[in-house]
């Protein structure tokens, strides 16, 4: 009976001391969290990044989604580094590089002294490793690697045929055939070069503990809350980063993380909706960043789903969609009318393609004469915030009654963020919203990324298949001379605009919005900011 | 004392008068009630919304007018417009249907179902009784609210999922209530007699019991319908419930939230469509349950 007493005030204390134990620990990770202004002794410079969704993975190599590269961004880096504010070229990882006459062999130099996080060296071995890992990868681990680079070892039109250590900075890149956004495709974020030690050994969990040479260091992720990044102390260029540490949350609400702006729990939040602009102009405390544009959203159209198995239905609905009266209403004017894939600041773009009018009449027309038997379709909308469009769920409000109009029932629906691109990707839906924010300012990087049949399974959501455009394509990725390139891009532009797989609806500008004292924040066309430079006043 | 003396005579004839019925009792208890009757009125006026909708509103639900988004009420539109340019009055007066249509049909679910188990249990008693009192205990220990989430994110969202998670959730309130009076009412002289006569248990349960079990659960349901009609538009505003286009009061609070600021009118309107629905129910279900519950008689 003592006995028992005793036990049951041991199993009491025991309760009462985990009890204060877990206060105690709450209490310090609010601390770690807790604002920059608290007058902590040492003045960590934290910046709260609130944004619409969460990563899907922070291994770089294995997503395509641009949340993921928010982050990775900071904690990788590529070979080749873009412009601060553009696509243009440079230095990074890699040093110099020089491309062999024919386009065939590339040759990089590295920069010395660098070390991952885990303190494993870079070098020339480390980039062969990380190149070895992707090439014997397939389509479905690493899918932006396959749009890419055409394949994986042994694949007919893969890109790269091997990659060499000369010496212990120097890599040699040896191509089966030449492609001409090559070292644009190498400056993307998913081609972050990861610490062969730790992918080697975590594996498929890469994901959950990244470890790169970026100026951030990985430190938690609590899924679809937070991904926290701190400062790399040993990071390789001289007085980087400014802050301490970055925290990403998402918090997919617009009004909710403006909100959060507001009151001063986050520092800054993109998908900033364009009607809120006005009034964060008018606050001194809050500041609007505009990123430089180069995206597109767009309406797809699943090809191997009836309806859309018909061109005409496909045309019908390009005519039945009013986009003018869209971007007014929902990008509040920040955003031009697409015509085509791609934005017009990408070279190649082909202003002369028509595009479609809004025609409710035609449409019906066209219905008509496709024999579209009045079958209801699913209207699949972004969860999420996107850059490229700030509220997936009332476009495709309005996109509903524009088809409800010409005749053609839908049903609006969603999923959370990854299942909603999973599932599109493997062609489950038969209408879907979504967008592109360009990687590399090339052309390539949206007709061949997201319209061809190479990318079926990984970014081409409509499962388009066209010999024509293939054969363009392809053709202008081995094309060096500038002019001849563009010509084939615009040829597949029109040829995309008349096979219409897409409703392309709006190129934006998207804005974000920040506390007034922060300073140097340039953000990046691609959408992938690195955050290095980034101080508060 | 010498007061009251003289008042006897006539209260014995007012319940002489009084005794034609205890229905028409209860109505003139009833009538007396003001606060019950305005609650009455305000659900006699959203009944009238919803049987005659498409004749009272001015638009359909989803006729959208882009260039005409956000616009103040004016004497056009009387209550607004929305973000989609739609008219929120229309929207309104279309939505009463819907929200009606939740509250009495998940009431109704939830009154047949709660009844046949409570009666059940009350009467077999035993070990049905024990299990038929769990379940209701393992769904009360959810909050009502976040058992609805689970039931329709099973069932997938819509707003028929929704009235039949809100028709769950109600299962066990009337089903612990027609068990304790099933339980009171078995010890009754004219049961007892019924039985023994030999009247079959069918018969004895829907003939004798079940009627006389009823006037608590009819001031429940009413209630309840008070309820139904927030936990619907709650669904709705979390975007389980009604879907686009649907004119669900709720969805149009969570889609006006955005414009709380810039227009207000967005979510004024259909926030007080659902208080006023809801203030109705409330006050005709306390007045009916002050005439209907013999022990609130002095």
């Amino acid at each position: 009976m003592k006995k028992k007493r005793l036990l049951s005030l041991g199993l009491l204390l025991v309760l009462v001391l985990s009890t204060i134990l877990a206060a105690c620990s709450s209490d310090k990770k609010d601390d770690a969290t807790g604002n920059k202004d608290s007058g902590d002794s040492k003045k960590e410079k934290i910046l709260v990044f609130g944004r619409g969704g969460d990563s899907v993975s922070l291994d770089p190599i294995t997503v395509t989604d641009g949340e993921s590269f928010k982050v990775t961004q900071n904690v990788f880096e590529t070979l080749i580094n873009f412009g601060e504010q553009d696509t243009k070229l440079q230095p990074n990882l890699a040093t110099k590089w020089e491309a062999s006459e024919d386009g065939l062999t590339y040759t990089f130099e590295l920069q010395e002294g660098v070390k991952f996080h885990d303190g494993t060296d870079f070098n020339a071995e480390a980039v062969v490793k990380n190149f070895e890992r992707w090439m014997s990868g397939d389509a479905e681990k690493f899918p932006y690697f396959a749009s890419m680079f055409g394949g994986f070892k042994g694949d007919k039109e893969a890109v790269i045929k091997e990659v060499k250590a000369d010496g212990d900075y120097k890599v040699v890149i040896t191509l089966n055939r030449a492609q001409a956004p090559f070292l644009k495709n190498l400056a993307m974020s998913p081609f972050g070069i990861a610490s062969p030690t730790a992918f080697e050994k975590e594996g498929d969990k890469f994901g959950d503990n990244p470890v790169g040479t970026g100026p951030f260091k990985f430190v938690s992720w609590k899924r679809n809350d937070s991904v926290t990044i701190e400062k790399n102390k040993d990071y390789w260029k001289e007085g980087l980063p400014k802050l301490d540490k970055v925290i990403f949350r998402s918090i997919p609400d617009n009004s909710a993380r403006l909100n959060a702006l507001n009151t001063g729990e986050i520092d800054l939040a993109d998908g900033i909706i364009p009607s809120d602009a006005a009034s964060i102009q008018s606050n001194s405390k809050l500041q609007i960043f505009e990123r430089p544009s180069m995206n597109v959203g767009y309406l797809g159209l699943t090809v191997t789903r009836p309806p859309f198995d018909n061109v005409k239905v496909r045309q019908a609905v390009n005519h039945a969609i009013d986009k003018q009266a869209i971007i007014d209403a929902f990008f509040e004017g920040k955003a031009e009318i697409a015509k085509n894939p791609m934005p017009s600041v990408i070279e190649g773009y082909n202003d002369d393609v028509k595009g479609y009018d809004y025609n409710p009449e035609k449409a019906k027309a066209l219905l008509k004469e496709a024999g579209y038997d009045g079958k209801q379709i699913e209207l699949w909308a972004m969860p999420v915030p996107r850059p490229y469009m700030p509220d997936g769920q009332k476009v495709a409000e309005a996109i509903q009654k524009n088809l409800a109009d010409v005749g053609m029932k839908s049903k609006i629906v969603s999923y959370e963020w990854a299942t909603y691109l999973d599932k599109a990707a493997k062609g489950e839906a038969d209408a879907f919203l979504l967008g592109w924010t360009g990687d590399n300012g090339d052309a390539d990087n949206f007709l061949y990324t997201l319209l061809d049949e190479s990318n079926i399974g990984s970014n081409n959501y409509t499962f388009f298949k066209n010999k024509e455009t293939h054969k363009l394509l392809l053709e202008a990725q081995t094309e060096t001379d500038e002019a001849k390139r563009n010509e084939l891009y615009k040829k597949a532009q029109v040829i995309l605009a008349e096979e219409a797989p897409w409703v392309p609806l709006a190129h934006s500008t998207p804005l974000l919005a920040g506390k007034a004292d922060i300073v140097d924040f340039k953000p990046h066309p691609t959408g992938s900011d690195i955050l290095s430079k980034i101080d508060f006043k | 004392m010498s007061q009251m003396a003289p008042n006897l005579p006539s209260n014995v004839e007012a319940q002489q008068e009084k005794s034609s019925g205890p229905w028409k009792e209860a109505w003139r208890s009833f009538k007396k009630n003001k606060i019950a009757l305005v609650g009455a009125i305000i659900v006699a006026f959203f009944i009238i919304l919803a049987l005659f909708g498409p004749l009272i509103a001015p638009q359909g639900i989803n006729e959208q007018q882009l260039s005409e988004r956000l616009k103040a009420p004016s004497t056009d539109h009387w209550f607004g417009t929305d973000d989609f340019g739609r008219d929120i009055f229309s929207r309104i007066v279309h939505g009463a249907r819907l929200s009606l249509m939740v509250g009495f049909l998940s009431v109704i679910g939830s009154v047949v179902i709660g009844s046949a188990l409570g009666i059940i249990a009350g009467y077999y008693g035993r070990f049905i009784d024990a299990i038929i009192s769990r379940i209701f205990d393992i769904l009360l220990a959810f909050p009502s609210i976040l058992l609805a989430i689970a039931i329709v994110s099973v069932l997938g969202p819509s707003l028929t999922n929704a009235l039949i998670a809100i028709a769950i959730i109600n299962i066990p309130n009337f089903g612990r209530l027609i068990r304790s009076k099933v339980l009171s009412i078995k010890q009754e002289e004219y049961i007892i007699a019924a039985k023994a006569i030999g009247m079959s248990d069918f018969r004895l349960l829907f003939a004798h019991i079940l009627p006389n079990s009823m006037t608590p659960v009819i001031v429940q349901g009413t209630l309840a319908i008070a309820t139904a009609i927030i936990e619907a538009a709650a669904l709705g505003f979390l975007g389980l419930g009604a879907q686009a286009p649907q004119p669900e009061w709720g969805k149009m609070l969570s889609d006006a939230r955005v414009y709380l600021v810039n227009a207000p009118w967005t979510m004024i309107f259909p926030g007080l469509a659902i208080m006023l629905t809801v203030l109705g129910f409330n006050l005709m279900g306390d007045g009916l349950r002050d005439a209907l519950d013999p022990k609130m008689k002095n």
